[in-house]
């Protein structure tokens, strides 16, 4: 059979199929297929369900989906409704850049919500800007996430390490002496904390002497233990994260050297110490809140936890569950602000925005950094409790720092944003 | 003499760390030793015997039955005991279980067994996390094993010392049993010739399940040890297997004094390389590992491979 293909057939070919793939092309170019629609808003929940952070990726989690299932009991955003599909990034970065494009070009999410390991938001971040996908790094704690590794499409929601060497090392440097010894975790987040840790303490007056890189996956601390007491140092600076930190948490406790020298723990994230019972808590740290806080709104969220997830160990909220569960209702609130699921106009929603103490359950207002996309909000130091007043109460917050006073003023500098107008766009 | 002052402790510690390291890949070593199975599933067993412990140690392990309140009310110290003895008991009658699935691979492809017994560990780590959920739990302890030791100016943990002695003392019984006792020359002879054993009239069928369920016994007993410094949560199995694979190539495959002076090489290695290069100091088992096999590839005591015939 003869085919005969006219000029005009030709065009009109042309312009039809050009047509279908402004619509149906590559994520790349845009998305539109689900606008002025009641369907539901479609979130990706990446959440740690085994490797190294496993436990505290189901505490956030947790916050996540009860986050989602109030605003949904209260209408959803934009009279539609919030869904969502959780993937396990097993705390491995190779794992979570598959999930993600998974998740973007198979799913098709409309945003992306979760990361306990600075590897893994990384991974996820840059899977994201590549298709302009607001992603939400709700607990990783890196410096470099709001610095160098900072992108259009991500907000983070967590402390970072320099937070919380900016809140602790003026304090420990007169307190406790200028003797120094940095031991840092042997991957992107140690690194990064022990580097600001350094500069920060450095400036109030300490001699850092000695820096002790721990490889990730270390059990054994006794070594480097030994090696502590015979350097003798006023405060040891740890940069020790998730299973490493609980180990070496037991092993420090064990020999007794949790009292002298110093240590300064950076960050406590509360489902590495729950259920281990007050004693097992070490150092001076930080954490951006704590369930027995004295501030209205507070008990009633610890009563919604428990009435939600009765079942789980852990019998209260903290950091981690915190962090997922406000980022997921300042999500929705932004959505809303913006009036539309458009990437941009989301992300125009959340530059600069700001929230009040009363709203984010802490002591000081907090605001979204339009330069950084960074949370910055109050940093609380605390210790172990010498005087609990229930089986819960495993902190003593000794002082707090308001966003401002705990900013890294570094991350104006690192922290490069990729332009709006070179951010895919698009809307679901 | 600086020098020597500030080794000695480090020194002290290899051996120490050594002496764990052996205890973990005692069990290990009888299962490849005796049946030609490279047990993936020893981490987990190990783990199971740690969980196994926290039921029976503390009613926040998860143990529901009533009985169990007895074993509660009883003193730390002698709960501890009966624990060392109950919890290697029920990882043993697991590791029973496990054998039985493995009958069928026997003779075949070595690779089938490790497939499954891969595949059970994950379902074991599986069922770990299910039942007692995935936080990190704890473990009490007797009072007089927890704690410090002050030696001069340097503290040390007393828990350390006890699990070191603990290792010196299974490392013995072991010994005398595969050495001293007939059911312990009935295990060797099995390794050596299993078909000659049969031939003699011995039940191989009932006498791989024993080893297979005595070599479950002692990860267990590796994992309620190795408990308290390493702590307790569903996936610590893998911290154990590795090094324990590492150190019976090493020892040399079946040689109950290789793995022993291979358990000791590698924690003086470890202990070593964390005090003098501590980001080395989990590569460094690794590097030794290669330098002995490069030379010597059937390992520091292993029987002598077909290839250097």
């Amino acid at each position: 059979m003869k085919i005969k293909i006219t000029r005009r057939a030709l065009l009109a070919g042309t312009a039809a199929t050009a047509g279908v793939t402004a619509f149906a092309g590559p994520w790349k170019h845009n998305r539109v297929w689900a606008q002025r629609t009641d369907k539901p808003i479609l979130i990706g929940l990446t959440h740690d369900a085994s490797g190294q952070f496993a436990n505290s990726g189901q505490d956030e989690q947790r916050g996540t989906i009860m986050a989602i299932e109030e605003i949904n009991a209260k209408g959803g955003v934009l009279g539609r409704k919030l869904s969502y599909i959780v993937a396990d990034t097993e705390t491995t970065p190779s794992t979570a850049t598959r999930i993600a494009e998974r998740m973007i070009n198979r799913n098709e999410v409309a945003f992306i919500v979760g990361a306990i390991q600075s590897g893994v938001a990384n991974a996820i971040g840059q899977v994201a800007q590549k298709y302009g996908v607001v992603y939400f790094n709700t607990n990783s704690s890196s410096p470099t996430e709001a610095g160098k590794d900072c992108q259009r499409v991500k907000f983070v929601w967590d402390g970072t390490g320099a937070n919380f060497a900016n809140a602790a090392a003026a304090n420990a440097v007169k307190t406790f002496g200028k003797k120094w010894l940095l031991l840092t975790n042997d991957y992107v987040w140690g690194h990064n904390t022990s580097k600001a840790t350094r500069t920060t303490a450095v400036q109030y007056g300490a001699d850092v002497f000695d820096e002790i890189l721990v490889p990730v996956g270390t059990r054994d601390f006794s070594p480097i233990l030994l090696k502590i007491q015979q350097a003798k140092p006023d405060v040891v600076a740890a940069a020790v994260g998730g299973d490493d930190f609980k180990v070496m948490r037991q092993q420090t406790v064990d020999m007794k050297l949790d009292r002298k020298p110093a240590w300064l723990n950076n960050q406590q994230d509360w489902p590495d110490v729950y259920g281990l019972g007050i004693d097992s808590v070490f150092g001076v740290f930080g954490t951006t809140w704590y369930h027995k806080l004295d501030l209205p709104g507070v008990e009633d969220l610890v009563k919604k936890y428990q009435a939600r997830w009765p079942d789980t160990r852990i019998d209260v909220p903290g950091n981690v569950f915190y962090n997922g569960y406000m980022a997921m209702h300042e999500l929705a609130k932004a959505i809303e602000r913006a009036g539309s699921t458009n990437n941009l106009k989301v992300i125009r929603a959340l530059e600069g925005h700001k929230m009040s103490a009363r709203d984010r359950l802490q002591h000081g207002d907090a605001y979204i950094d339009p330069v950084s996309h960074h949370v910055q909000q109050t940093i609380y130091m605390a210790m172990g409790n010498d005087k609990p007043v229930d089986k819960t109460d495993y902190f003593k917050i000794l002082s707090w720092v308001g966003a401002d006073d705990a900013k890294d003023k570094n991350e104006a500098t690192d922290c490069k944003l990729q332009p709006l107008d070179k951010t895919p766009s698009y809307e679901m | 003499m600086d020098f020597l002052l500030y080794l000695l402790p480090h020194l002290l510690n290899g051996v120490a760390l050594g002496l764990l390291f052996a205890l973990i890949a005692l069990g290990f070593m009888l299962i490849i030793g005796v049946m030609e199975v490279i047990n993936l599933a020893h981490g987990s067993l190990f783990a199971l015997g740690a969980y196994f412990a926290l039921s029976l140690m503390t009613p926040d392990g998860g143990l529901k039955l009533g009985i169990a309140q007895l074993l509660f009310d009883l003193p730390i110290g002698w709960r501890y005991v009966i624990v060392l003895i109950l919890a290697p008991i029920g990882v043993a009658v697991v590791g029973m279980g496990l054998e039985v699935c493995l009958r069928r691979t026997y003779g075949k492809d070595p690779l089938y067994g490790l497939l499954l017994t891969f595949g059970a560990a994950l379902v074991l780590e599986e069922l770990i996390r299910l039942t007692w959920g995935p936080t990190e739990r704890f473990i009490p302890m007797p009072p007089s094993i927890t704690g410090a030791v002050f030696i001069g100016d340097l503290i040390y943990s007393k828990y350390r010392f006890f699990a070191s002695g603990f290792a010196i003392l299974m490392i013995g019984l072991l010994w005398l049993f595969l050495e001293k006792t007939p059911y312990g020359a009935l295990i060797k002879a099995g390794a050596h010739d299993s078909e000659m054993v049969r031939a003699l009239g011995v039940n191989l069928t009932r006498l791989r399940l024993f080893v297979f369920g005595f070599g479950t016994a002692l990860a267990a007993i590796a994992g309620i040890v190795m408990a308290p410094i390493w702590g307790v949560r569903p996936h610590v199995g893998v911290d154990a297997v590795v090094p324990a694979f590492v150190i019976i190539v090493l020892g040399g495959v079946g040689s109950f004094w290789g793995a022993v002076i291979a358990g000791l090489l590698v924690g003086m290695v470890v202990g070593l390389t964390g005090a003098y290069a501590t980001d080395w100091s989990l590569i460094a088992m690794y590097i030794l590992l290669i330098l002995v096999v490069t030379f010597r590839a059937r390992g520091l005591l292993g029987k002598k491979s077909v290839l250097e015939l």
